[in-house]
């Protein structure tokens, strides 16, 4: 419901715009708690150093937005001489390698409110927000199954495992939403 | 420009408002706004600015309709499923006032194509779910001095705000000099 909550007040703003009536949000953040049941109003101003606006502005052409909004998150690059292809595993083949492996310890990196909507029978839960290699109780001599939603998050909770010492790791491509696709059709996907 | 018999018959609540009136329902019908997305945000937009007989209304998005959006974008429905959300929309907002013209812009809103398409336009929404969208939609408005009326949603909190850096106002950049990194703040 909160889009539609949103979505009017911007509708509103346009037929203010084009009817030129009222007081329109120029220079005005709205700010909307739907749990809270509150508007609040921050005043926003032309910021004179602005790259875009401002007095001397760097932009003055568009730009590769993407490229501009790829900043990695503190930490991500660590590590990166990791070749990740060698530790991941096709849902097929995570499942293969785990039935054939009798010390398999298979770990869900996601958060709890995922673990509640389903999970991969057997597996252990330690989100990544929580997440501290050192204080598992993984035993490093047996092999480590990790997975998460999409498979990225267990790569990072792996390359921090990896930094802690352990090596026998695997990750599950494409996490738990592909292994819904490919290994269990009575898994539903979120 | 004028209203036809139906169409005043449709908007006689607005013409006999004072606010509004004949000449603004006028104008309401001349303006051209764009709308970048047609999911959460865009749905109630769509629907709204159509029954309230905007005459031009531009719709981009890249997506198809899927069965986790249906719960909140509320324009699409089940039978929608699969469908372009620019077709399912366009149809929702046509079934509530035939009187408004679509333009359907399928596909990515980017630095390649992104002018072009404001440029026809008045004003401009942003219903977008992601940053670099967010930016490109500010940049273009800025270059075409057109207001950028932007909305952004996250868990249960909303934002709204009208960029117009050219009537005096900030810009997107104003409030967001750089975005964050990326996976920190969920789309």
């Amino acid at each position: 419901m909160l889009p539609g909550v949103v979505g009017l007040i911007q509708a509103t703003e346009i037929i203010k715009l084009i009817l030129e009536g009222g007081a329109p949000l120029i220079g005005r953040l709205l700010l909307y708690d739907a749990m809270k049941m509150n508007f609040k109003e921050v005043r926003v101003r032309k910021d004179p150093e602005c790259a875009l606006c401002g007095v001397h502005p760097s932009v003055t052409e568009l730009i590769d937005y993407k490229a501009f909004c790829d900043v990695p998150l503190p930490g991500a690059e660590l590590s990166e001489d990791i070749d990740e292809a060698e530790f991941e595993l096709s849902p097929r083949e995570f499942k293969d390698a785990m039935d054939q492996d009798p010390s398999a310890v298979l770990v869900d990196v996601r958060e709890t409110y995922e673990w509640d909507i389903c999970r991969i029978d057997g597996a252990q839960l330690m989100p990544l927000s929580s997440f501290d290699p050192t204080t598992t109780g993984l035993d490093p001599e047996t092999t480590i199954y990790l997975y998460c939603y999409k498979g990225k998050r267990s790569m990072l909770a792996l390359k921090e495992l990896k930094r802690a010492g352990f090596n026998k790791l695997k990750n599950l491509s494409g996490g738990i939403d592909l292994w819904a696709e490919e290994v269990d059709s009575d898994m539903p996907q979120y | 420009m004028k209203l036809n018999n139906e169409e005043i018959n449709r908007y006689s609540r607005h013409l006999t408002l004072p606010e509004v009136g004949m000449a603004g329902q006028l104008e309401i019908k001349k303006s051209r706004v764009l709308m970048i997305g047609a999911g959460g945000l865009g749905s109630p937009l769509g629907m709204y600015l159509g029954a309230v007989g905007v005459g031009k209304i531009g719709l981009v998005d890249f997506d198809v309709v899927d069965h986790t959006n249906l719960h909140r974008q509320i324009a699409h429905t089940t039978a929608d499923e699969g469908r372009p959300k620019v077709e399912s929309l366009r149809d929702t907002i046509l079934a509530g006032n035939p009187h408004v013209e679509i333009i359907e812009h399928s596909g990515y809103f980017n630095a390649h194509n992104c002018l072009a398409i404001v440029k026809d336009y008045d004003l401009i929404l942003d219903g977008s779910d992601n940053f670099p969208t967010r930016f490109c939609a500010n940049d273009a408005a800025f270059f075409l001095k057109k207001p950028l009326i932007h909305g952004a949603i996250f868990q249960f909190e909303g934002q709204v705000t009208v960029f117009a850096p050219h009537l005096g106002g900030p810009c997107y950049r104003c409030l967001l000099p750089e975005p964050p990194p990326e996976g920190a703040v969920p789309t």
